[in-house]
């Protein structure tokens, strides 16, 4: 007879299994929760932090008097900020809990009549947008067409944001979402699920809402490195492009699972998150996210944003590979202008004890400014667009520029290899490429090869090949590679450190690996990474890997060991270990063993 | 939270003032309004297409989530429910006053839609101006055809108010386009604009032969011979940048323009002297005259 497990046994060494990631002398769940709460309820210092004081305070039942005079201080002022001003009072109107004045109540009310937030033109705009809607139209279900901005019953604001929530997670869960990977506008997906998932009365919008706080948690969980979103991303600031702990995501990398330490205020985005559902992800992603025991490669495909001009498809594919182990991650999309203005296509970012401060990031890119883009993604008219755009992106019409993805890149990844490829048009705005060299690579050495040797971090050691002479730009502490080619490239391999004496036996190990290229007529390069790939890449073509073409066709919604979705497939199994767990958008249903 | 627009939106001129109308809203970008009732607008903004009733003052949304950043919109003159205007994915069509929409852009090759108008004596012709040029359409929009500058994007139709048979278009770096025949064909009309971008059009009501039109670096242009040759009349204007002209139907030779981020300027010789008409600061995207 077959030796028996007794299920409960089983489950309570599962338990113990799952007990033993947990960081001494962190904080839990609830704590780390709280901590961002009273970050903003007790605010001590000079002035105050707006209606987020507000709603921290309500949620603590603190100072509900001054809560209301602020509040119609606030609301008095004439508010600001469109899809952004609706969130903070949606909570507001729902942690409220009998505790504001009646004159406060009122001028909330009426302001819905007063105020016509601009609902945006882009999806989280659209989500938050409809979300509060959907919140406050429930929270006065009588309310006439003479009540609100838009000249809309209640039931009909609810109906058209009902719809446009289920349309999000439909296309979300089967072709991905089109603003991917934010370091930073994460958060503003995560608030407004986690508010429907707290407040939403309606059972399967609540249930909706609560499987998307799971999705979007599992779709970072497996990207993070010490609680830093690796690259590649829709959209990623500036601050956070070259120092990749500044910003929300490190909030909820330290929320949800104790990495790293939270920013000296937590994003106000986190703060909402905690002040409604305030999500705790389930254990297993809790191990996803923190289990880099074996290095691994995680796929994913995402879409573009909207296209509205210039492609006959409203949304193309965007295929990601992410190689991560505990050193070093290294993670791309294919390359193209997936999307305006904030794309980051590529990057190694590496382990480092304390990510504060530190630029642990290394990558390249082609500083691409173009009306042809802005048109393809917004309604702008030709003239003054870029100049509009400059004033709250400022570099994006810089030669010096970092951040953006470029129509003139192409990108092939094998685990920790990677070949960029540029293919630039004579007369093209900014006839060069940049590399970004971090203050913080060391031993970085130019060997006669042609290739550069560094380490990042102690744990590891990162080769790269330009394609084409190049010369150094000042940047601060750190520089910047020029290179002034049109046909040009480079070819990255990361390593750990532990696999070598040194970094002189590492370079030994590359200058050994075969590569040949031609940047002319068209960037090609044949290079036999450390892992033993044979990568063939020709610009414009899929890359090939040991003999066969990369099988865009048939990439997953999610692939890895941790996540498994297929493309429409509107579900998505998470697995760690034995276990699995399905979430299923079809049915609502949340299955695990 | 956002930084505090300024005000945007609806702005109406009554005896010389300037007033705000209705919302804040950044991107209104076009209205019009029925022959049979001039004090209700309607809107083409960002949030989708709004009636303005009592002279802009109550706005009621009558679009969905389904469709954003609006960029025209055309009223039927013979029939004031029956509204259509272009979007970033395409062209709606309402048939009873905004309760249900239809899209009439499915057979287009690319839908973006930036200019649409109504033939006033033809209802059933609708003129479109896209990314891949300028569409008829003789059936109300269920079908399609390639009518002139093809390859251009366009960025403004109009008709003329003295012959029916008269249009002309703007484009994006190809100059203007003119019709002579009824919207059945287009062709370039001489080399102004020819390299930038011409976003506005004006036919002088009270002067067949007297045509504006305005862009950015063509500034202020006027024809005095039907469109067959054009002036740049800039003396006076801060910058030749120029994003909307309006002849006033009441008073001959009289010209308004909105010149980038400076103001409103007012001609009353047809462009040869300007002055300042308020709006300090101002984008005006459209102008209109309402009785």
């Amino acid at each position: 007879m077959a030796h028996e497990v007794h299920p409960m046994r089983y489950v309570v060494l599962v338990s113990l299994l799952f007990a033993l990631h947990v960081n001494a002398g962190v904080p839990d769940f609830k704590e780390r929760a709280d901590a961002m709460i009273d970050a903003y309820a007790h605010y001590e210092g000079k002035g105050d932090y707006g209606y987020a004081e507000i709603a921290a305070r309500l949620k603590r039942h603190e100072q509900p008097e001054w809560c209301s005079k602020k509040l119609e201080e606030l609301l008095a002022a004439g508010p600001t900020g469109d899809m952004f001003w609706m969130y903070p009072v949606t909570a507001i109107a729902y942690l409220d809990q009998g505790q504001l004045s009646d004159s406060a109540r009122q001028a909330l009310r009426r302001v819905w009549k007063t105020y016509m937030p601009y609902r945006g033109d882009t999806e989280n705009h659209f989500l938050l947008y409809y979300s509060c809607l959907y919140l406050m139209a429930q929270y006065w279900p009588d309310a006439g067409p003479e009540s609100w901005f838009n000249g809309k019953t209640s039931q009909a604001n609810m109906e058209e944001a009902r719809q446009w929530i289920e349309g999000w997670v439909k296309l979300t869960t089967t072709r991905g979402q089109g603003e991917y990977d934010s370091p930073h506008y994460m958060g503003v997906y995560l608030l407004p699920m986690s508010y429907l998932a707290a407040w939403a009365k309606d059972p399967a919008m609540k249930k909706r809402a609560e499987m998307m706080l799971e999705y979007l948690i599992a779709d970072y969980a497996p990207e993070n490195l010490d609680g830093l979103f690796v690259g590649a991303h829709a959209r990623i600031y500036e601050e956070q492009l070259l120092e990749r702990w500044n910003g929300v995501s490190t909030d909820f990398g330290w929320l949800w699972f104790g990495l790293g330490h939270p920013l000296k205020v937590p994003a106000n985005y986190a703060l909402y998150y905690v002040l409604a559902s305030a999500f705790e992800p389930p254990e297993l992603l809790k191990r996803i996210a923190t289990d880099r025991s074996k290095p691994y490669t995680h796929y994913e495909r995402k879409r573009t944003r909207n296209r509205w001009r210039f492609y006959d498809d409203l949304h193309g594919p965007v295929y990601k590979t992410t190689y991560v182990r505990r050193e070093y991650a290294v993670s791309s999309d294919q390359g193209g202008a997936l999307q305006p203005i904030q794309e980051h296509s590529w990057d190694v970012t590496w382990h480092v004890p304390d990510a504060e401060g530190v630029q642990n990031t290394f990558f390249f890119n082609h500083p691409y400014s173009s009306m042809k883009e802005l048109q393809t993604f917004f309604v702008f008219p030709p003239d003054g667009a870029i100049e509009g755009i400059i004033k709250s992106k400022k570099t994006y019409d810089s030669p010096e520029k970092l951040l953006g993805g470029s129509a003139y890149e192409k990108i092939g990844q094998d685990q920790d290899a990677l070949v960029a490829l540029y293919n630039i048009p004579a007369g093209t705005r900014f006839p060069h490429i940049n590399g970004f060299f971090s203050k913080d690579l060391k031993e970085l050495t130019e060997d006669a090869s042609g290739w550069i040797f560094m380490r990042g971090g102690d744990a590891t050691y990162l080769a790269c090949r330009p394609l084409q002479p190049y010369e150094w730009k000042p940047m601060g502490e750190s520089k910047r590679l020029f290179s002034p080619y049109l046909q040009n490239g480079v070819v990255v391999q990361a390593a750990a450190a532990s696999e070598f004496p040194n970094l002189a036996a590492f370079s030994k190990a590359i200058k050994a690996l075969p590569l040949e290229f031609e940047t002319a007529p068209t960037p090609r390069v044949k290079f036999r990474s450390l892992r033993g790939t044979l990568i063939e890449f020709t610009y414009g073509k899929a890359p090939i890997l040991n003999g066969k073409a990369i099988d865009y066709e048939n990439w997953p919604l999610f692939g890895g060991p941790f996540l498994q979705a297929d493309v429409d497939s509107e579900t998505l199994t998470m697995t760690y270990g034995n276990h699995r767990r399905t979430l299923d958008f079809k049915r609502l249903t949340v299955t695990s063993n | 939270m956002g930084a505090k627009l300024p005000p945007s939106g609806l702005f109406l001129n009554d005896k010389g003032e300037w007033k705000h109308a209705g919302f804040n809203h950044p991107f209104v970008v076009a209205l019009d309004y029925a022959p049979n009732d001039p004090t209700t607008l309607y809107l083409a903004a960002g949030n989708g297409l709004f009636r303005a009733a009592k002279r802009g003052e109550e706005w009621t949304q009558l679009t969905g989530s389904d469709v954003t950043e609006l960029r025209d919109l055309a009223i039927d003159p013979t029939d004031a429910k029956t509204i259509y205007f272009a979007y970033s994915h395409g062209i709606r069509v309402t048939r009873n006053g905004g309760e249900s929409w239809e899209e009439l852009a499915t057979t287009l090759h690319r839908r973006y839609t930036e200019a649409i108008r109504v033939d006033r004596t033809q209802a059933k012709r609708i003129v479109i101006g896209g990314e891949e040029g300028i569409f008829r359409s003789e059936n109300g929009g269920k079908t399609w055809t390639i009518a002139g500058a093809s390859g251009f994007q366009i960025l403004r139709i109009e008709q003329s108010p003295h012959n029916a048979c008269d249009w002309l278009a703007t484009t994006q770096g190809g100059g203007l386009f003119a019709s002579h025949d009824c919207a059945k064909s287009f062709e370039n009309s001489g080399r102004i604009g020819v390299g930038r971008d011409l976003y506005s059009i004006s036919f002088d009501p009270t002067n067949p032969l007297r045509i504006a039109i305005g862009g950015w670096g063509p500034g202020v242009a006027v024809s005095d011979d039907g469109g067959k040759s054009w002036q740049e009349r800039n003396q006076g204007l801060p910058r030749p940048d120029v994003w909307s002209v309006i002849f006033d139907p009441e008073h001959a030779g009289r010209l308004y323009a909105s010149v980038q981020e400076e103001r409103l300027y007012v001609s009353d010789d047809a462009g040869l002297h300007w002055r300042a008409a308020g709006l300090e600061g101002s984008v005006a995207w459209r102008m209109k005259f309402i009785p």
